[in-house]
Parts: structure tokens; sequence; C-alpha cells
């Protein structure tokens, strides 16, 4: 069953042709990669999935309840309630907010708890604040951030910023999460524990779209990969078949590399 | 009547229009309204008057002068006030720009005075006041006549500078994409710094006229037109200066026509009415482009 | 200092303040200017949910003040409405103001929502002068009744001779009423900071495009943020309206606008205790300029000069107010505390 179906999916930006007649799927609890050198459209491409852009024509087919259903059109926070979260390609913490509040916000789509509820603390409001708290916490331990709940984001290092981005999108509880770019800036060995840690996600039963530059990275976790440039899907299938593409190398290297 | 109504508000327009630009193309380059815009249009009057009271200088050499004293504080203002904040989040800006806004009115309010001034009637020529010419029931005053005109000739310069010159399409460039600009080479604070100096300057005839027309200065005077050629910008689309010019000028007769017809009493509640319409309706202007946060 | 001193002399203070109207030598003035102050710390309160939580400009906050008062006032006069039925109502009014201007707008960017305020709250005071029949215009509204307890349905009920009834008159009582407002607003928006509703607003400042990607819906979350606040410049419209027992527009001009965010900035955009200390501050401060302004011959609006500068010096140097609210802010929440101590302890 996939838990996503990309359709033909067009987006433009007035002349310009950012994703052109993009198709493919993604099977549940499999970890895709997406790849592509710059400009590709691969971001857009996760701003069309979550929500944040609306792309201007083809489908987006999401598995809800069993069934795919179409879901071009639905706001951000419409999408994270559906089972789709994100992290950003520059890291977008909440950074004046310390990380467990980080982690807090994220649980705000799955709780319930309103003005009245705050105002006058109300018995099932002090039992959800403790669940969040209770949930929060594990998911700062699952990223192991619990060392740092009451500092404030903006002072984490950049790996550990990374790492609470993934923690705070853990925690809205989704069936499909899409990084972007997570290993970015990040050090070796930092890299290997991001790797780790998107194996125990894919274990938890959550499927991936990984975007990444990091060639090794993508091919050591990723079994199906799909390449885009200029917005045209040039390839898909597994990394030694992508590896061995003369369209995905020419692509990277510029025209000629692949009959050298 | 209704000649007259629309002959006296072309006339505002056309201030309102000089105004406007200012607001448009300082929110073109840096995405701030730059509230103390319309102060800058208080101290001309009140520094034109000063010129001709204290030194007797002719008018036309007032106006000069004035027109480069308003430049040279507009672009203080941007220096001293928003340039260190460029990094910050905008509310911090948008502050900053009220706060300033607020200082120079009080300012001018220790220097001059709180109390309403006449503009000094014997520094201008004679026929101003006489008619010029009669279209219908309509009066045309050579007042208003050189208002239309200077207001035309400012309008068709600046048009020119901003499309024809090297500084212009700077500034076209950098409204936008700023680190694009920059990357090409572009003096960022240099064209903004040029940009509020055009701004001032315009809002310092606009000053000028808008004394000489209603025969009175005071203090609070930029506030009140100040926030109303802010809605002439949105109107027209904010960040396009054909559009400042048009919001200006539909604003203006809106505003004497309501005035006239409707009921006086709601004159400047015409122009906040019709800019909360605007900003709900068609947020994006009469020319501008779309400004719904991008998210 | 010594936290625990700190604490001490911070409640000493509070009981000072608490007493005083008690003694024979409390003046007058001195009690006007106090429950002035709490007017003050309670608009700044409730204005700092738009600039400090959700990270938006208000211009217009004095726009529902000014509908909390004329409510209140034309309610009492034509209605003879006790002040607690009104309370609720003008917060009422002024909320749902706030939806009616807030939904459509708050869709845009910030700068159009400041000048859509400042706009609104134009037409506000265009209004309150302009309909005459209904407001008496720049006549104003004199003849509000003052704040009046009445239990005496219930204590004739209980003995003939009971009479349950005060008509509040002079500062004293007018001051504990306000110290009561103060302390509600106070605790409605410390448990508003510390909870899901809190935290979504804290998410929208920081980052709205995160924000939404948390699954907060920007749109409903700024709109409830500010009919909040406006529901909670209403009532401080209502407690003015029947403390000054006469309103007029000129008392809802920009001018009030601009002191109230003045005041937001100073204490810390985001920490609406320190608005408390931003108003008291600023409102004394404005009674001492009061006095000293004309000596030098000069209007006192001028002192306006000084809250401009004020707030393009903050802006530049602590734009969070001197006492940054950053990640403090649910020290009190015993959730936390006992996950501080599990944590130490491990």
């Amino acid at each position: 069953m996939n838990i996503l179906d990309i359709d033909s999916l067009t987006m433009r930006f007035g002349g310009l042709l950012a994703l052109a007649d993009v198709s493919f799927h993604v099977a549940r609890g499999e970890i895709l990669g997406l790849i592509g050198p710059n400009g590709a459209g691969k971001s857009t491409m996760f701003n069309c999935i979550s929500g944040v852009l609306r792309p201007t024509e083809g489908d987006m087919l999401f598995e809800k309840d069993g069934k795919l259903m179409r879901i071009n059109g639905y706001k951000p926070e419409k999408m994270t309630h559906f089972g789709v979260a994100r992290t950003f390609q520059n890291v977008r913490l909440f950074s004046a907010l310390t990380v467990l509040d980080n982690v807090r916000i994220g649980r705000h789509c799955r709780t319930k708890a309103n003005f009245f509820g705050a105002v006058l603390r109300t018995r099932s409001q002090k039992e959800e604040e403790q669940r969040i708290v209770d949930e929060s916490m594990n998911w700062l331990k699952f990223v192991d951030l619990e060392k740092f709940v009451f500092n404030t984001a903006g002072s984490l290092s950049y790996g550990f910023q990374r790492k609470l981005e993934i923690a705070r999108s853990l925690a809205t509880e989704p069936r499909l999460l899409l990084l972007d770019e997570p290993a970015a800036g990040m050090n070796p060995k930092e890299t290997k524990s991001l790797i780790d840690l998107i194996h125990k996600i894919s274990d938890l039963g959550v499927t991936v779209i990984l975007i990444e530059h990091d060639m090794k990275l993508v091919m050591s976790i990723c079994r199906r990969l799909v390449v885009l440039d200029h917005g045209i899907k040039i390839a898909e299938g597994g990394p030694r078949e992508i590896r061995a593409n003369p369209k995905v190398i020419e692509a990277y290297l510029g025209r000629g590399a692949a009959d050298a | 009547m209704f000649e007259q109504q629309l002959i006296n508000g072309l006339t505002l327009g056309m201030i309102y229009a000089l105004i406007a630009v200012g607001y448009t193309m300082v929110y073109g380059v840096i995405q701030l309204i730059n509230f103390a815009h319309g102060e800058i249009f208080m101290l001309s009057a009140f520094l034109a008057v000063t010129f001709i009271t204290v030194f007797g200088l002719p008018i036309y050499v007032v106006i000069v002068l004035t027109m480069g004293c308003c430049a040279l504080i507009g672009v203080m203002l941007d220096i001293f006030a928003y340039r260190p904040l460029r990094q910050s989040p905008r509310l911090a800006a948008l502050i900053t720009a009220i706060g300033m806004s607020i200082f120079l009115q009080n300012l001018a309010m220790i220097i001059w005075g709180s109390r309403p001034k006449p503009f000094v009637q014997d520094a201008l020529p004679a026929f101003l006041r006489t008619t010029a010419l009669t279209v219908g029931d309509a009066n045309i005053s050579w007042l208003q006549m050189s208002i239309f005109g200077t207001a035309s000739m400012l309008m068709i310069a600046l048009f020119l500078i901003i499309n024809k010159t090297r500084v212009g399409t700077a500034m076209r460039a950098l409204s936008q994409n700023r680190t694009g600009a920059a990357l090409m080479g572009i003096n960022v604070n240099r064209v903004i710094s040029f940009t509020f100096a055009l701004g001032s300057a315009m809002g310092a005839v606009a000053g000028i006229m808008v004394a000489i027309y209603y025969n009175t200065l005071y203090p609070t005077m930029g506030y009140v037109a100040g926030v109303k050629a802010f809605a002439a910008a949105v109107l027209g689309g904010i960040g396009s200066v054909p559009g400042a010019m048009i919001g200006g000028i539909v604003l203006g007769i809106a505003e004497a026509l309501g005035a006239g017809y409707i009921s006086s009493l709601y004159r400047d509640g015409i122009a906040y009415a019709v800019m909360i319409a605007v900003i709900i309706f068609r947020p994006s202007g009469i020319l501008g482009k779309s400004t719904v946060e991008k998210v | 200092m010594n936290p625990n001193l700190k604490t001490t002399l911070k409640y000493l203070l509070l009981a000072a303040v608490f007493v005083y109207p008690l003694f024979s030598f409390a003046n007058e003035y001195v009690l006007h200017v106090m429950v002035l102050i709490m007017i003050y710390m309670v608009l700044a309160m409730g204005l700092n949910i738009i600039p400090g939580f959700c990270g938006l400009l208000d211009l217009g906050y004095v726009g529902f003040y000014g509908i909390g008062a004329y409510t209140a006032g034309l309610l009492t006069i034509h209605f003879g409405l006790s002040f607690w039925v009104i309370v609720p109502l003008a917060a009422l009014n002024g909320a749902i103001w706030g939806v009616l201007l807030g939904a459509p707008t708050l869709r845009l960017t910030g700068d159009y929502f400041a000048i859509v305020t400042f706009g609104f709250s134009e037409l506000v005071v265009l209004f309150l002068t302009n309909e005459i029949w209904l407001t008496r215009g720049p006549l104003g509204l004199p003849g509000i009744d003052p704040v009046i307890i009445d239990f005496s349905w219930l204590s004739t009920l209980i003995h003939p001779q009971w009479d349950w009834y005060w008509e509040f008159i002079g500062p004293q009582p007018y001051f504990y009423l306000g110290l009561f407002l103060v302390a509600l607003v106070y605790v409605i928006m410390g448990r508003m900071e510390d909870s899901r509703l809190g935290r979504a607003w804290f998410a929208i400042r920081e980052d709205s495009i995160a924000a939404s990607s948390c699954g907060v819906n920007l749109l409903t979350y700024k709109v409830i943020g500010f009919a909040i606040s406006a529901a909670i410049g209403a009532v401080a419209g209502a407690f003015l309206a029947r403390w000054t027992m006469f309103l007029s527009p000129d008392m809802f001009k920009f001018w009030e606008s601009f002191l109230i965010l003045c005041m937001v900035v100073l204490g810390g955009l985001g920490n609406f205790k320190g608005s408390l200390v931003g108003a008291a501050i600023l409102i004394a401060l404005g009674e001492v300029l009061r006095i000293i302004l004309p000596a030098l011959n000069l209007p006192t609006e001028t002192r306006f000069l000084a809250y401009g500068m004020i707030m393009v010096l903050m802006m530049r140097f602590k734009p969070m107010g001197f006492f940054p609210a950053i990640a403090t802010q649910s020290r009190k929440n015993p959730i936390l505390i006992k996950l501080k101590k599990d944590l130490g302890s491990s």
C-alpha cells in the first residue's frame, strides 16, 4: 500500500517551471531518497506535500484511514493533522523558546485545551499538560536531547538544532516525515548519529522522504531514490541503478561526464 | 458644485500622491512602513516658513532648500533609526518608526509651538489666489494650477529617475531581491539612503503645498496627512510608484466628493474606510503585487 | 540579591500598596494616580498579547478601550445595568469587534495589520465624535453612575433592617476594585502564557511557517489573541467609565494607544509582568512631566517626545525590555518544577 502518490505534479512560479509533470509513489514504511542538484525542485516538492505551496496542476494523494485522499490545497496545519510532518532546509526553530517548549508546540495538533481550559485550569487541561510534557520528554530522549530541556533552542549547536527540529516534527505524530537536508552542516560524528536516528524513526513505522546532498548517507539508508533535475524526474530506482544511470551522472557532473 | 469638488479633490489627490510615493518607495526597498514620513512632510512646512521669516529668502529658493533639508533628514532618519535594525524582527523596526514619528512631531511642537500658524502670504506671488480658468461652475485658481503643474513635473521626474537612471535601476533591483542586488555589487545602503532622500524631497514639496493651500501649518499635520497618504499608497498597491500616484488622486477625489455629498464630519474617516476596505478586499491594491503572507 | 529577600521585599511592597489607602495620610491625588496606573496596567497587559506574544504591531488598542468605555457608559445611563453585568458585556463587545476587525486583516502581513488597527481606532473616535444622537459627541457623556455593590435583595431577606448597598465614593473603593482587576488580568495572562494557547502564540511570533507546520492555525490563533486583547481593553474601558463617570471622545485618541504601546515596550515585549512596571513608570513620569513642562513653558503634550525616544532606544538596545521573559515563563508551573527535580536527581 502506498502512503503517498504524486501524480503529474506541476508547480509554476510565474514563468518559472519548478516542477514539471513529476510522478512517483511512496510505499508505507519505506525511506525514500529525493535527490538532485541545487534548484532541481526538491524543496518545492516538500513545500507542495506539506501544504506550504499549492501545486499548479496534478494530484497528490495521501493515505488516510486505508484510502487515498487528494490533498491538494490543504493548509500546512491541516497536513500536519493528517500526519505529514517536516523539517526545513534552514532550521526553523522557535529559537527564543526552550527546547522543551519547541517540542511541546509540536504536540499542538494532537491536543485540545482552549482559552477556557487554560484560564480555568480544568482537570482535563492539567492532565493534558502533564501528558504533553511526558510525551515531549519521550521525544527528547528519543533524539538524545534530554540534557538540554530548559536551554533555549537558539543556544544549541547546529547539529542539536537539527535533531530538535526532528523531535518537534515527530511530536506531531506523523505517518510521513519529510526531512529536508538533515545532515547539512553536520560533522561526520553527528552524521553517523543522524543515520541511526533515521533508522530508529523508520523502525517506529514512520515513512520517511529524505532530501540530502550527502550521497553516502542517502545511498546507505534509502532503498529507493527519486532523482529530480530542473523540475523533471530523470530517474527512479535503487541506489545501484541510480549510481549507474547516465542521466543522473550528467545532471550532477555535467554533459560529457557520462561518456567519459 | 460637483466640478468644484472634483477640482478640489484632484488638487488634494496630487498632494497625497506626492507623499504616497515616499511611503511606497521606502516600502519597496526595505519593506517598512516609514511612519515618520508624515513628520518629514510636516517639518518641511515649518522649515519653509522659518526660511522665509528668518532669512527672508524668496519662495522658489525656499522650496529647493527645504527639499534638500528634508532629504537630509530622511537619510539621517534611516541611518540612525532604521539601519541598525535591518536584521531585527520587523516589529522592532515598525515600533522604531512610530517612535520616531512621535519624537519628531513633539520636537516640532517644542520648537514652533503647538498652535496652528498661517503661511507667510507676503512671500507668495499675489496672482496665486486669483482664478486661472473656469470650467463649468468650477473656478480653478492659479495656486491649484501650480500645484497640478509642480506635482506632475515631479512625478514625471521621479518616473524618469526610477526607470532611466542607474540608481533607479538599483532601486528596482533592491525591491525585487535585496540579497541578489547586493551580490550584483549594488551598494545597498547607499541606494536605500537615496530612496529616503528622494521620497523625503517629494514629501517636502507636498508639505509646502499643503501649508500654502490651506494657509495653515501645525505640528500634527503630518500625522493625518501621513496616514491618508499611506492609505493612498495601499490603494494603489504598496511598492508601486505609479500605483501611489493613482491611489493619491483617487483618494483625494473620493475624500472631496465624500465630504461634499455624504458627510463632511467623516472627511478623515473616508480615507481610513477606503484603506481598510482595500486592505481587506484587495490587499494588492490597484497596481500592486499580492502581499498575503507567504507561508 | 538573595532571591528570598527579593520575594520578601516584593510582598512587603505589595502589602504597603494594599494598606496605603486605609491610612489617614493617604493623599486623594496619589490614590487617583494609583487607580490610573492600575487601568494602564490592565491595558498594557492586554496589549502585550498582540506585539509581545504574537509579534504583531497593534496601533489601535485605544479603539477597544473606547468601545468598552462607551458600552459601559451607555448601558449604565440608558438601562441602569450593574457594573458586574456590564463588565462581561463590554468584554464581549470588545471581543466581537476584535474578531470583526481581525478575521479579515490578520491574514495579511503585520504592517498592514498595524495600519488597519490605526485606521480602526481613528474611525472609533470619529464615530464617538459625530454620532451625537448616541454619544453626545464632543460634549461627552456625563452622569454615569459610579460602581454600586447591591446585595440589598439578599440582606432584606435575611433581616428586614439590613441593607447591603454600597455606592463607590472617593478613590478608596476604586483603588481596591482596580487592584482586583489587575490581579484578575494578571492571573489570566499568566495562565494563558503557560498553556497550549500561549505556546501557539509564541510559535507564531518566533516563526510562523514552523508554527503552521506544527499544526497551529495561524489565522485562528491570531484572531483569538486579538479578541482576548480587545476584551481586556474593553474591560479597562468599562472600569474607566464607572470611575470617572464622564466620557468624551478625546480620551481615546491615538496618543493613548501610543502610550500603552510604550509601556509594553518599556516593560518588555512578551513579558506581561514587565508591562506592570512600564505602566507604573510612564504614568508616574507623565504626572511629573505634567508639572515640570508647564514650568519650562512647554505644552504638556511634549512629554511624548520622551516617550518616542524611549521606544526608539529600547528597540535599538533592549528590544526585549529590561526584564526579558524568554524561556523563564513557566517557572511556577508545577509540572515543570517536578520535571526539573526529576532531571536533577537522575
